[in-house]
């Protein structure tokens, strides 16, 4: 069989979803409550999406 | 602070173990297994079995997700490799790579029984799709886990 038929996403989608599922499992893994639960994952998914953007501005002035 | 206290003490909404209780029977600890076994087969299915239906429903849907939406970006699944031709430091990435693929189960064979994955894409998000597929394993495993731990009744 071939190969799925490619999706086209942008560097900043494809991070907030990885954001989004990855943060979605930690809070409902770690935490109980649904109160809690939907803190937790504001918190990881805005600390994913926040180091994702500043380790990319950080990088910016190197040559790869 | 006794020890049994500080054991049933824990954040509020955190996630806390079960009472001290006694070491799990042999009964408990296979019980788990298969739980957990089955959770790796199918994320959230062991969730379900133990009736904890909202995780189960997010672990199968997340999980589901990051595996299928890094196949149709183009991931490279690893395969089960031994080849020394690049030198041992990629070998032991290699099956690193593949032991985090395989973490995802039945996603995984099934992957590579249709053939998915067998190409390398030369685009960023392919490589993108790759690390979608091999977190989507390695949570899957964590879910597995967990589901072993609400078996033996260390967590609830």
């Amino acid at each position: 069989m071939s190969e799925l038929p490619l999706i086209e996403l942008t560097h900043l989608q494809a991070m907030a979803l990885f954001a989004f599922f990855t943060s979605l499992v930690f809070s409902f893994l770690t935490k109980y409550g649904w109160k809690e639960r939907a803190k937790y994952f504001l918190w990881c998914f805005f600390l994913f999406m926040a180091v994702g953007v500043g380790l990319g501005w950080l990088m910016y002035p190197f040559p790869y | 602070m006794g020890e049994a206290e500080a054991k049933t003490t824990a954040t509020p909404g955190t996630a806390r173990p079960s009472e001290a209780r006694a070491p799990a029977t042999p009964a408990e600890v296979a019980r788990g297994v298969l739980m957990g076994g089955l959770g790796w087969v199918l994320p959230g299915l062991g969730h379900l079995l133990l009736q904890k239906f909202d995780r189960a429903a997010v672990f199968f849907f997340s999980v589901t997700a990051m595996a299928g939406l890094g196949l149709a970006m183009g991931a490279k699944l690893y395969p089960l490799s031994f080849d020394r031709s690049q030198g041992m430091f990629v070998l032991l990435l290699h099956l690193l790579g593949f032991l985090g693929d395989l973490g995802a189960g039945g996603y995984y064979l099934a992957a590579r029984w249709a053939g998915l994955g067998e190409n390398y894409m030369p685009r960023a998000l392919g490589d993108y799709g790759t690390v979608f597929f091999l977190c989507a394993g390695l949570l899957n495993l964590l879910t597995a886990l967990d589901a072993y731990d609400i078996a033996v009744g260390k967590k609830e």
